[in-house]
């Protein structure tokens, strides 16, 4: 598997980050995502490439019935980046595919690629990192798909531990 | 020749030949119909190199109940999973060759078909993988890998057996996983009351259903809504979902559970979500069965979760205030657990010891 690597360059710096992001996964526990499947290049990022992406703002309606302030990295970012069928690509049996967001505890639910790309969708689905300017709290965080105006958030995974893309069969 | 005469003489070919069959059960084969309610779904754990067949099923119940498969020649698989006990053995840590309990509970075998997660920890991913792990454990089965070919290549059936399933001689450990998954496969439980409930042919009683009403609400102290909401992790048709939870039981787990298998801080106590099918044949409770009683576990969901950094979150407002059941709605909860128990399912004879004749 492609360990991915946007913020680590060969400089002198790069083992303090690297010991740096390492600690804070130990410390708090805090996983990596991984992405595979029908991809080209499978990947696994680390809290630190995560954080380096470019994030997006949305809003949505949790269990709580109030509005929050969600940000993260639209899941279309993260799929383009490794190599799934994004944009032009989604036609034809490339519809049949669909992702499957696995949970730590071992819950999963599934989106349509459609769903997920911009080109079709008008709404933007994201790995949150975080709710109203603060780190999703544990239980919830580190990552969490967030569907905003979906009515219920059961498709709003808590905990992301995998992202994997799928053909129907 | 007349159609009927045709037909008769049929008939008397057939008496004929069903009058030199063995004495013994001929040993069925073909592909084996899997009968499931369609509520169950068809998401099965079959792996392509293992389908379903009726010889295999055969072999495989052969080899459940061969206590030949074990260093001391005493235990079987149903040794710790018997089937009047829904496939559990009433201890609360299982007992083995070397006489030394084992580290966790023996889990129900039921439905494991819909199972992809094996253990308590979740840590085998299919059931062939599985049977090597009790059968190769010191405090278990006892046997070193390569050692059940031997142990049973011997003995009469097995090699005929293992060549009308496998399409040769060779007795490996591998085959042996896959016959005994094959049958493990079978084990299918859809006949409690609850599931005639489901299908609109049971009436639930005034307790019963107010029982089933506390299973499937999620409480809500500001409106007065009381429940319990055991329905968000053991609901459903099957009564299991696959997830790892913690629920509670410590407040600093002893034994890490599934953080064991991935490593992951957040893993910490969790543990696998059992089936709630035939609960009331499975005790003790929990991973390390410390409850003998199903009025113990509810009364620990009731009032005695314990707070910790990986407790599940359906659980957390259980801790904070609990759910201060009330005697008459323990009763109730425990009417409804009651329908769980499928009596069909543990007196299936297709599922019994088949090297005792009745």
């Amino acid at each position: 598997m492609t360990r991915f690597n946007l913020l680590f360059r060969p400089a002198p710096w790069a083992l303090f980050v690297l010991i740096g992001a390492f600690c804070l996964a130990a410390g708090t526990g805090f996983g990596q995502i991984t992405i595979s499947g029908e991809v080209t290049k499978p990947l696994t990022l680390q809290a630190a490439d995560l954080k380096a992406l470019p994030h997006t703002e949305v809003t949505g309606k949790d269990r709580d019935g109030k509005e929050h302030k969600y940000a993260g990295v639209p899941l279309a970012d993260l799929l383009k980046l490794a190599g799934a069928t994004m944009g032009g690509e989604l036609r034809g049996e490339n519809l049949m595919k669909y992702v499957v967001v696995k949970a730590i505890d071992g819950y999963e639910t599934l989106y349509a690629l459609p769903e997920l790309d911009a080109d079709f969708a008008t709404r933007t689905i994201i790995l949150a990192d975080s709710v109203d300017g603060s780190p999703l709290p544990s239980g919830v965080g580190p990552y969490r798909i967030v569907v905003p105006g979906e009515k219920k958030p059961a498709r709003w995974v808590r905990e992301v531990k995998s992202i994997e893309v799928r053909f129907a069969k | 020749m007349t159609v009927s005469r045709f037909v008769l003489f049929g008939f008397v070919a057939l008496a004929v030949l069903a009058a030199f069959q063995p004495a013994d059960d001929p040993v069925p084969t073909g592909p084996y119909e899997l009968k499931y309610p369609a509520s169950f779904g068809g998401r099965f754990s079959i792996p392509a190199d293992n389908p379903m067949t009726q010889e295999g099923v055969y072999l495989g119940r052969l080899l459940f109940y061969e206590p030949r498969l074990s260093a001391t020649g005493t235990v079987s698989c149903a040794s710790c999973h018997q089937q009047s006990r829904a496939f559990t053995d009433g201890l609360a840590k299982s007992v083995g060759v070397s006489g030394k309990p084992t580290r966790r509970n023996s889990m129900s075998l039921v439905n494991l078909l819909w199972v992809r997660q094996l253990f308590w920890d979740g840590r085998s991913n299919s059931l062939e993988e599985q049977t090597l792990v009790p059968l190769q454990h010191t405090d278990e089965m006892g046997l070193k890998p390569g050692e059940a070919a031997l142990k049973i290549q011997k003995t009469a059936p097995y090699a005929a057996l293992f060549r009308r399933v496998f399409g040769s001689d060779s007795i490996t450990d591998g085959r042996i996983a896959k016959a005994i998954a094959q049958f493990e496969r079978t084990l299918i439980s859809a006949d409690s009351p609850y599931d005639r409930f489901l299908a609109g042919k049971y009436a639930l009683t005034a307790a019963e259903e107010r029982g089933f009403r506390l299973f499937s609400t999620a409480p809500n102290p500001e409106r007065g809504i009381r429940g319990g909401n055991c329905v968000h992790c053991h609901g459903g048709p099957k009564l299991m979902q696959e997830l790892f939870h913690n629920n509670g039981l410590d407040s600093n787990a002893t034994d890490p559970g599934r953080q064991e298998v991935t490593g992951l801080e957040l893993d910490h106590g969790r543990f696998r979500v059992p089936t709630l099918r035939n609960i009331t044949l499975t005790a003790p409770y929990m991973h390390d069965g410390r409850f003998t009683t199903l009025a113990a576990v509810l009364d620990h969901y009731s009032d005695h979760v314990q707070a910790s950094p990986t407790l599940s979150r359906e659980l957390v407002a259980a801790q904070a205030g609990g759910l201060g059941l009330t005697p008459s709605e323990r009763n109730d909860l425990l009417a409804f657990l009651h329908l769980l128990t499928d009596t069909v399912f543990v007196n299936n004879p297709q599922f019994s010891n088949p090297h005792v004749r009745h």
